[in-house]
């Protein structure tokens, strides 16, 4: 090189200096080598970690809709007014410096009178006294920068007519651990001070609006246990990004289809990234990942029987305690499911009131239960059917008279009667069936013995859960092979063949053993989810669609005797039986009430539940209508509380029919 | 091709050296321009209030005073030695009285529309002194006296600005001064002697800030100074009897004191093989480099930041080009006044390129100075200018024309 040529002709002092020098560039480019190829990744990770926060946001909720597409959940934008402290930053500094050179012009004149009043200069140590340490400092820029905010809020309030308010804790907990994100100080304004806003508050400095989307259920508390709750929740879900700096407000279903269907609902939230200055302040923002809403549930429920149906229910004002199930006995279906007393999804979002909390604590109301599917109840007499049944498949010839004394009296003498409520006299099947009577099934129950119902039970799986999504089930209670081994009597027995005892039921137990007398046998899996739908338009995944009709078992006795329990049950509600107040002119409505003794711990009744358990039209079965309700003792029965009630639903249906053909024939005239 | 243009004998002035120095101010200018215009306030300012005019301002200015410097034979100039030497002592010492106070140093004599800092000047008084005082016959340089005065030529600015105090500037002093005496042709055992009894010095005083058990006796240093060692070292703020409390607090403020070189080195760290770009980079914009920094002491970082490790290389390369031409200026010089000026620049431009860059990768402790050139500053840029100008200097008169 030509420098170091030049360089060996002189001197070898000049020579060792520029050793030296060489030797301090290598150092030099070594050192950048290292820290910016070498080691380059770790401090991209420290600079992603002190210049980005990550925001998680929650994606839509997919919607919850009837069988026609009524939404009975979805989701309404509510506009918020939030402060962006980082359009603030200036007048907050102003305010810092303003309110720091008063401070220090107070503690300036006050030096200055103690040094008049000492007649001599403070010396280092005094003049500490009257210097702004770093906390004052620290306390006034505080005090500044909410001064500042709580009049920007003031000016919101006046203009908009409503007083909001800032908590200094609030705030500064709100500066010092999430600066990137807006300050809401006004949530779900109305529509006027929407208008209002954006007239005249768009020049102001440092608020905007924001929309955010809520979850609302616009009919209230129609099936508002079905449709269950959710509960502000913003941790990841699975096949999400763990960790995040910030979480927007999230809910997650806990209870009915919100939480079956809560991973679907859901959808995928998104990743927002906020890059931040030295301070924190938010300086730009973008989208790492959008959310990606959630799937709708479309239901079989009706939504405008359904809703009608829970009117019907409650014969006791919103106090009833009941509930009701409309099947299709084809499909599985479920129409209605109700249940009083009624609850309000809305207040999981809104927030309860006092006397909500207090309503829901209530011990006998017990409002939040799905009376549904979420309680054991004696069946009562309506279980008669399938005492009957299994009586016809052992060759009970069902135009043999039995006398009834107006009690039963075991063979055991020393054993209490039953009570048989129907009138004494000669009963053939059709009869002791219309009539209800104990004497008749108790008897002829006895001689086909209680492994013959057993049998029919198991096949209707009573005793099992079905598996709902709701998350509101309880299993019932049937004798199995074990608890025979364990002691059974023949009083055990008595009290099985009239759907009391040792056995209990749901409603919608009992309207899948209704569907299965009224279909021909078919034991079906009902069916409350009909599809779920992907909402994005673009997305050529096809639906999920749930099978109609699925068979979980068979009964498994001839259509002949079916045939006969039928009938029976056709003629209780036309022929002058307990159901006859069900009846409807033009529709054939098979039924049979109940009425079951809640009994306490010392064989005391202390309630009732009455039931009306029924099927129509008789010729081709379509629906199966279950209504139970809790009433006190003798305060009302399967027929006069529960028949009404049914009455009333099959009248829905009804019309829901007309209705809809009606539509579609508006709808074709109008193409 | 490059031999009939490098070829010294073609030219009056050393043009490599030149071309390097336009690189380096053309980067000042470039890059002072992307560290300063991030806020809002630097964008709306007036033209000539903003920062990167001032420096091209700067440079102007200064390749005025440097050519001025040319014109005159250095003989002439070091007959002025001993006065701009007396002068500039004596500035420092006014400095000390009526200087004005920033960040806790009193470095600066402001002037209004400027503030003159005159250790950039004294260093090369120092410079000039030395070489002037140094530069009889080599006989007579080997004699102790000779060595002792020359060492209190150099010791008498280095105490007076170590009490401003600015450590950095103090101590670049000394290497320069070193490598005068070591050209001049200081016999090796007194330089030995002297860096073994420095070196010696410094380790005692290292040991003593960072190990001292509580209630010995400790040098007495600004806190900063104090902060900066031990911060460089990842020593512990606490002494060691301290409370736990008192330790917590002790490492907030470690944190917070060692924030700028960490985030020197992110910044550094971050520009990787290629950079981010000009005027992308996020940590001047962001505010993590303190904005009254970036374009002063850490504009290495800046330019690390957004030209990556080849800027870094490029930067380097100027420096080196100039260093280098530098010496092969001190071994043509006519006489060995000439070669010992020489030799004092190329040491002084070395010694803060050195500390400068080092302290933006962490190899040496964070000291105020400035990176000659880049760096945004009236004194700096004037007193780079000028020490160029007298290497061109030497460089013009190496014949007796």
């Amino acid at each position: 090189m030509l420098i170091f040529d030049q360089l060996k002709k002189n001197d070898p002092q000049l020579r060792i200096l520029a050793v030296l020098l060489l030797c301090g560039l290598f150092v030099l480019v070594a050192g950048l080598w290292w820290v910016q190829i070498v080691s380059s990744r770790d401090y991209q990770a420290h600079l992603d970690m002190q210049s980005f926060r990550t925001v998680r946001i929650p994606a839509v909720r997919g919607k919850i809709l009837d069988r026609n597409g009524v939404a009975l959940a979805e989701n309404h934008p509510t506009y918020n007014v939030n402060l962006y402290l980082d359009e603030l930053r200036k007048p907050f500094e102003d305010a810092c410096s303003k309110e720091i050179s008063r401070a220090r012009a107070i503690l300036k004149q006050q030096a200055e009178e103690k040094q008049r009043q000492l007649k001599r200069k403070l010396n280092k140590e005094e003049r500490k006294q009257f210097t702004l340490s770093l906390r004052d400092r620290g306390a006034l820029k505080q005090k500044a920068r909410f001064d500042v905010a709580s009049n920007v809020v003031a000016e919101i309030s006046r203009r908009l007519g409503q007083p909001f308010s800032l908590d200094p804790i609030n705030f500064q907990k709100h500066y010092e651990q999430s600066l990137a994100l807006p300050l809401p100080i006004a949530t779900n304004l109305t529509s006027r001070q929407i208008a209002v806003f954006s007239e005249q508050c768009t020049e102001q400095v440092g608020v905007d609006l924001s929309v955010q989307s809520t979850r609302f259920y616009p009919f209230g508390t129609t099936a508002g246990h079905l449709l269950g709750h959710l509960q502000k929740d913003d941790s990841s879900a699975e096949g999400e990004d763990a960790y995040f700096s910030y979480r927007l407000t999230d809910y997650r279903g806990v209870l009915g289809i919100e939480a079956g269907y809560d991973k679907e609902l859901r959808g995928k939230a998104g990743v927002k990234s906020v890059v931040v200055n030295n301070l924190g302040y938010r300086q730009t923002e973008n989208i790492w990942e959008a959310a990606q809403p959630g799937q709708n549930i479309v239901l079989t429920i009706d939504r405008e029987v359904q809703r009608k149906a829970e009117t019907a229910l409650q014969v006791y004002g919103p106090v009833t305690r009941g509930a009701c199930v409309v099947m299709d006995v084809q499909t599985g279906d479920i129409l209605v499911m109700a249940s009083s007393p009624t609850v309000n999804p809305n207040d999981s979002i809104q927030g309860y009131s006092d006397a909500e909390i207090e309503r829901l604590r209530d011990p006998k109301l017990r409002p939040e239960i799905n009376r549904a599917t979420q309680d054991n109840y004696a069946p009562g007499s309506i279980f008669k059917t399938i005492t009957g049944l299994a009586c016809l498949e052992a060759g009970l010839d069902p135009n043999a008279m039995i006398y009834n004394p107006g009690y039963y009296q075991f063979s055991n003498k020393r054993s209490k009667p039953v009570k048989d409520l129907a009138a004494p006299g000669q009963y053939d099947f059709k009869k002791a069936l219309m009539k209800s009577s104990n004497t008749y099934f108790i008897e002829n129950g006895l001689k086909v013995g209680i492994e013959a119902i057993i049998r029919l039970g198991q096949r209707l799986h009573l005793g099992e859960r079905i598996g709902l999504p709701t998350r509101q089930e309880a299993p019932g209670i049937f004798p199995n092979e074990r608890t025979l081994r364990a002691g059974w009597y023949d009083g055990d027995t008595a009290n099985i063949c009239i759907g009391q005892g040792k056995m209990a039921v749901t409603p919608l137990q009992m309207a899948v053993m209704i569907s299965a007398i009224a279909n021909g046998g078919k034991v079906l899996w009902p069916r409350l989810v009909d599809r779920i739908e992907t909402i994005d338009p673009t997305s050529t995944a096809p639906p999920v669609i749930f099978e109609k009709g699925r068979v979980r078992d068979n009964l498994g006795v001839r259509q002949r005797s079916l045939q006969i329990v039928r009938e029976a049950m056709l003629a209780d509600v036309e022929e002058g039986g307990t159901g006859s107040k069900a009846f409807i002119e033009g529709l054939d409505i098979g039924g049979k009430t109940g009425t079951a003794q809640v009994m306490d711990a010392h064989n005391r009744t202390i309630a009732d539940t009455v039931w009306f358990a029924s099927f129509a039209p008789y010729e081709r079965p379509r629906w199966a209508v279950i209504v139970m309700i809790e009433t006190d003792v003798n305060a009302g029965s399967g027929g006069s509380t529960c028949a009404p009630i049914a009455k009333k639903i099959y009248q829905a249906l009804l019309d829901r029919e007309r209705g809809t053909t009606n539509h579609v024939e508006r709808v074709a005239q109008a193409h | 091709m490059f031999s009939g243009f490098l070829s010294e004998s073609q030219s009056r002035i050393d043009k490599l050296q030149i071309a390097a120095l336009c690189g380096l101010m053309l980067l000042g200018m470039a890059f002072v321009y992307s560290a300063t215009m991030v806020t809002e306030a630097a964008n709306s300012a007036p033209w000539y209030n903003q920062i990167w005019v001032r420096q091209i301002f700067w440079y102007l200015v200064g390749l005025g005073a440097a050519t001025v410097v040319c014109l005159i034979n250095y003989h002439t100039l070091a007959r002025w030695a001993l006065v701009l030497y007396w002068g500039n002592v004596l500035l420092l010492a006014l400095v000390l009285v009526f200087g004005s106070v920033r960040f806790g140093a009193r470095r600066w004599f402001d002037l209004g529309f400027f503030s003159l800092q005159p250790s950039e000047f004294a260093k090369l008084a120092f410079i000039l002194a030395q070489a002037h005082f140094l530069s009889r016959p080599e006989e007579e340089v080997r004699s102790p006296i000779i060595f002792w005065q020359s060492i209190g030529l150099m010791i008498l600015p280095f105490l007076f600005i170590m009490k401003e105090p600015d450590l950095g500037s103090a101590l670049v002093l000394i290497p320069t001064g070193l490598a005068i005496m070591f050209a001049a042709g200081t016999p090796k055992r007194y330089l030995l002697w002297l860096g073994g009894g420095v070196g010696i010095l410094a380790a005692l005083f290292l040991v003593d800030i960072l190990f001292a058990p509580p209630g010995w006796w400790t040098i007495k240093l600004e806190d900063y100074q104090r902060q900066r060692l031990l911060v460089y070292f990842g020593a512990s703020f606490a002494p060691r009897n301290a409370s736990p409390a008192d330790k917590i607090k002790a490492a907030e403020q470690e944190r917070t004191k060692s924030y700028q070189v960490r985030q020197a080195l992110i910044s550094v760290g971050t520009g990787g093989l290629l950079g981010k770009g000009w005027h992308q980079g996020n940590q001047t914009a962001l505010g993590f480099l303190p904005p009254g920094a970036a374009h002063n002491d850490f504009i290495f970082s800046v330019i690390a930041e957004e030209k990556g490790f080849v800027g870094s290389i490029v930067v380097l390369t100027l420096y080196g080009v100039i260093l280098f031409t530098g010496l092969r200026i001190a071994g043509h010089a006519r006489d060995r006044l000439g070669k010992l000026m020489a030799v004092g620049v190329v040491a002084l431009l070395f010694s803060h390129v050195f500390i400068n860059i080092g302290m933006n990768i962490r190899i040496v402790p964070v000291t105020g100075i400035p990176l000659p050139l880049l760096s945004y500053g009236g004194s700096s840029v004037l007193g780079s200018l000028i020490a160029m100008g007298m290497l061109q200097n030497v460089y013009i008169y190496r014949k007796a024309y």
